[in-house]
């Protein structure tokens, strides 16, 4: 018996691998309710209530929290959820 | 009961039931077309709230941004009230009918938000508005809208998964 051959562990998916991560930002705004954007993140990102309420206060008290990064892609389609809800999300790549 | 005290929306068997009294369905179905024909329309200032930028510092990809999404979340919001507007009378929501009423409900708040100048001057300046003055319709519009909000947040938490730290 052979051990079993290895592979290298990398990560398949071209632009997590070779982009800078981009950050999906929601920004602080008198109008949405604190319960519903806790919902928000909880629905969008899969976050248990304790993050998803963390992220919100963060929001609130801070102006802005970085709720989620990752590629291009996945952080265009997350602003674009968030936006649907109707939150003020941007995003910008990490420098 | 008194409808006051009755609620909108109930979790029921894995799905919201919503239940409004007569004259918040008239109100809903009033106020519908008129945000229907809002998101339709290209310049209305509300639509900085609806239709933020997502790449406020780089007008380039802020451009390319909205040529990919814009007609995207145009129909989602579109489906949005049509799903809110067949359910008004009464009716079962699954996880798609909960997101409809959900984007709707808070479309309705952002415009009427905006309307107010909430981001110019406060929420609390708008609950001591004096009787008499214009807004206090638009207030009470935009007020309840978020009484229902809450309580359809608060019935469909129970469709929420535990959900990661």
């Amino acid at each position: 018996m052979t051990a079993p051959i290895t592979t290298p562990d990398v990560d398949t998916n071209e632009s997590t691998a070779l982009d800078h991560p981009w950050k999906v930002i929601v920004w602080d705004d008198p109008i949405n309710l604190m319960s519903y954007v806790t919902f928000v993140f909880r629905k969008v990102f899969g976050y248990s209530e304790a993050k998803a309420n963390r992220l919100m206060m963060e929001v609130h008290l801070e102006g802005r929290s970085v709720v989620a990064t990752g590629n291009r892609e996945k952080a265009e389609l997350d602003v674009f959820r968030l936006h649907e809800h109707g939150l003020w999300a941007t995003l910008e790549q990490d420098s | 009961m008194p409808s006051i005290f009755r609620r909108r929306f109930t979790w029921v068997d894995d799905r919201v039931v919503v239940n409004l009294p007569d004259d918040e369905q008239q109100m809903l179905a009033h106020v519908l077309p008129q945000l229907r024909e809002l998101v339709m329309a290209e310049t209305d200032p509300a639509l900085r709230r609806l239709r933020p930028a997502a790449r406020p510092d780089d007008d380039e990809a802020e451009a390319a941004y909205r040529e990919m999404i814009d007609n995207d979340l145009l129909r989602s919001r579109l489906e949005a009230i049509e799903i809110v507007e067949e359910g008004i009378g009464g009716t079962t929501l699954d996880d798609e009918g909960v997101s409809a009423w959900m984007h709707s409900l808070n479309a309705l708040r952002l415009v009427l938000g905006e309307r107010l100048d909430v981001d110019v001057i406060g929420n609390e300046a708008l609950e001591n508005l004096p009787d008499d003055d214009d807004r206090v319709g638009i207030v009470a519009l935009y007020e309840w809208l978020g009484w229902l909000l809450e309580q359809l947040v608060a019935a469909a938490m129970g469709a929420l998964p535990e959900g990661d730290d």
